[in-house]
């Protein structure tokens, strides 16, 4: 330490101790102001005074408050019973859902991440390229996914419906798939067709029904150099009258890792998948699987979120012993629809994607529910936010007694 | 007065050396806990400086009453979610570690940014910091130690845009800013898992006093945005839902029940305000106006 930083310390150190002393000795003044008086009218003025209330002498009007001290004193008590219920239910909500690790969830809280692979659905009123909209028309879509890498390939779907959702038949007139620029910077524009049929063919699952389907392969089409997003607008007739629908994908060319098989181990009183995988590029990888029971329920919702290094490597996805021990689920288990992608940083595009495993990717073993451990999660973040939130629960349940008492 | 000296610290000393100590300690930690308030913005935030935390202009008077401390975040509205993230994050790190606590309020595209901070950065080990930022908003480290994400204490929403909007869709917002393609209701809802905010609430504030867009936005919107956004409906966009007062759509409903019809909302997403005086749109006008003001109202009386 220099000699100007000692001159620091020691100067504020004793700064801070004529401070403490002071506020050491105004504190116990007025504890002992306080104790020296009687239970009564001398305290509760105090009280009165410090939420700026005007207090009255104890009997002279019925109370020991002015009427703006009543009305101060009552908006305070309102205050603080919003302020505890919510403290409360932020730390009760918090103490339960951490009964297990983030990474490790009944699936049942994460309702949109059950079945991940199903197609994106929007029904909306049938719009002109104008913007304007077509009476009586309604135009339903559907795209496979958002974000694809390397050779993926995306579906879309068109139809429209009549008031009485009847489908209609369309003409096509053009389906046209660009680049978009992602930022001020300018790009190179890339366009190519997508063809849609209705036909019961190629991307087109049955022939006749009023929904028509095209497939972008960006790898094949022209994008094989174009990260960043692709826009689909497909312009339709319907009725004798125009149409038009946007679609939206996020293509990046490169696939960073490839998966290589699932194995288990049963842990400390938890269940752990180890997703193999061949990591190209390294860095932070997002991973999400799904598991059901052994009937078909879906259970729990794994997840993994942490840097990995290039190389084989294997992403560790844990079913909490707890977690199975609460909610019972029949084994053996079944890992499903695995989706993962490299995260990357302060970037658009931010993530290239992993190949998707669609359908079951593993099933486990039959474990007695005794191996399972029943403990609780704990971590220092869960500790830091319990004694937050109970501090705060606290505070505001102290506030209230101050204010609703006598 | 000699005797009284004695007397002084006979009785002080022990207690006065304590404080003290205890005192030096969180000196030298940095460790004095302070909470504060963030303020995270929305689309088009053209004339605030990106990075500095005392620029509301985006807002309304920076003299208003916003909860403690406040900070205003200041992204620039106009980038995709992921390149502009960095800002958000960097705000939380400077203000929400150590021993220093947030509330956080955020409006329309700014709920896009908290829930993908909060989802995919939210277990990430961040560097405690000093709560004091440099001109780009970044702040110095306080001790050098790193902690597992944030200190958030929760999250108030207005007019939040985590669901997209269909103005987005069918190109109504004609300026093409990459941000509007972040906002398009497909897009917008699969950026991340909305669910997973690592237990932190956001409290849910939605408008209705919307005209200008509704034949573009199903239900019930407040020019910007529809319900099925601002009341953090799980499932695929444009999904109607309207106030109990409308008897032809689906309520949103208060709180974390599903709506009226069966929709689920999002994990730790609870509707606080619901416009049923179809009173509140969708912007601030700079004056802490719209559906803003029920949430600035909120964090005035309980971000303390």
């Amino acid at each position: 330490m220099t000699r100007r930083a000692k001159a620091l310390w020691l100067g504020g150190a004793l700064v801070a101790l004529a401070v403490l002393g002071w506020y050491g000795w105004g504190t116990d003044s007025e504890a002992a102001g306080t104790h020296g008086a009687t239970a009564g009218a001398s305290q509760v003025s105090g009280a009165a005074a410090s939420i700026g209330g005007v207090s009255q002498p104890a009997g002279a009007g019925g109370g020991p408050y002015s009427e703006a001290g009543m009305q101060s004193r009552q908006e305070q008590l309102v205050l603080w019973r919003g302020r505890y219920e919510r403290a409360e239910q932020v730390y009760a909500s918090y103490r339960d859902a951490t009964r297990y690790p983030y990474d490790s969830r009944p699936i049942a809280e994460h309702p949109d991440q059950v079945r991940p692979f199903a197609p994106i659905t929007e029904e909306l009123k049938l719009r002109n390229s104008n913007g304007d909209e077509v009476k009586g028309l309604r135009l339903r879509t559907s795209q496979e996914r958002v974000f694809l890498s390397g050779k993926e390939s995306v579906k879309f779907t068109v139809a429209v419906r009549d008031e009485n959702d009847r489908p209609l038949p369309l003409v096509i007139r053009n389906a046209r798939a660009q680049s978009i620029p992602d930022s001020r910077a300018p790009i190179k524009l890339v366009q190519t067709s997508v063809v849609f049929s209705d036909d019961g063919t190629g991307a087109d699952d049955a022939s006749g029904d009023g929904t028509y389907s095209g497939r972008l392969t960006p790898a094949t089409q022209g994008f094989e150099n174009a990260g960043g997003t692709i826009r689909l607008l497909v312009d339709l007739a319907a009725d004798g009258q125009q149409g038009v629908a946007h679609f939206d994908v996020v293509y990046m060319p490169d696939v960073p890792a490839t998966w290589a098989g699932v194995r288990e181990a049963l842990e400390a009183g938890s269940l752990n998948f180890y997703l193999k995988a061949q990591v190209r590029q390294a860095g932070r990888y997002v991973v999400s699987a799904r598991v059901d029971d052994a009937n078909g329920v879906p259970f729990a919702l794994l997840q993994f979120n942490d840097e990995v290094a290039a190389g084989t490597r294997e992403f560790k996805l844990q079913v909490f012993g707890a977690l199975v021990l609460d909610k019972n689920p029949a084994f053996p288990l079944r890992v499903r629809d695995v989706d993962g992608f490299l995260l990357i940083p302060d970037k658009f595009p931010d993530r290239s994607t992993m190949a998707r495993q669609v359908g079951v990717a593993h099933v486990s073993a039959s474990y007695p529910k005794s191996r399972f451990s029943s403990a609780e999660w704990n971590s220092e973040e869960r500790q830091r936010y319990l004694a937050e939130y109970g501090k705060d629960a606290e505070t505001a349940r102290r506030r209230v007694e101050e204010f609703a008492g006598p | 007065m000699r005797f009284v000296c004695l007397t002084f610290f006979r009785q002080y000393a022990a207690r006065a050396v304590k404080a003290l100590a205890v005192f030096l300690v969180l000196l030298a930690g940095g460790a004095y806990a302070t909470n504060y308030s963030l303020w995270i913005n929305g689309r088009s935030n053209p004339n605030a400086q990106a990075g500095n935390h005392a620029d509301f202009t985006y807002w309304g008077p920076a003299s208003t009453a916003a909860g403690v401390n406040k900070k205003s975040v200041n992204w620039d509205g106009f980038s995709r979610v992921s390149d502009q993230n960095y800002r958000i994050r960097d705000a939380l790190d400077c203000y929400c570690t150590g021993n220093n606590w947030c509330y956080i309020a955020a409006h329309s595209a700014g709920n896009l940014q908290i829930g993908y901070a909060l989802s995919l950065y939210g277990g990430t080990e961040r560097s405690k910091k000093n709560a004091t930022p440099n001109a780009s908003g970044v702040c110095g480290n306080s001790d050098g130690a790193t902690q597992t994400g944030w200190n958030i204490k929760w999250v108030d929403v207005a007019a939040g845009a985590g669901g997209g909007s269909e103005l987005a869709n069918v190109g109504s917002w004609a300026v093409s800013d990459p941000l509007t393609s972040d906002l398009k209701t497909a897009t917008a809802r699969a950026l991340y898992d909305h669910n997973q905010t690592r237990s932190k609430w956001l409290y849910m504030y939605a408008g209705s006093r919307g005209t200008l867009y509704s034949a573009v936005l199903p239900g019930q919107d407040d020019e910007a945005v529809a319900y099925h956004s601002s009341g953090g409906v799980s499932g695929s966009g444009g999904a109607g839902f309207c106030n109990p007062s409308d008897w032809f759509c689906n309520d949103l409903t208060l709180g974390t029940a599903a709506t009226e019809g069966g929709k689920a909302k999002w994990s730790f997403h609870s509707v606080a305000f619901r416009d049923d005086g179809e009173a509140l749109n969708h912007y601030t006008n700079g004056a802490w106006g719209g559906v803003v003001s029920k949430v600035r109202a909120d964090m005035a009386a309980n971000a303390n």
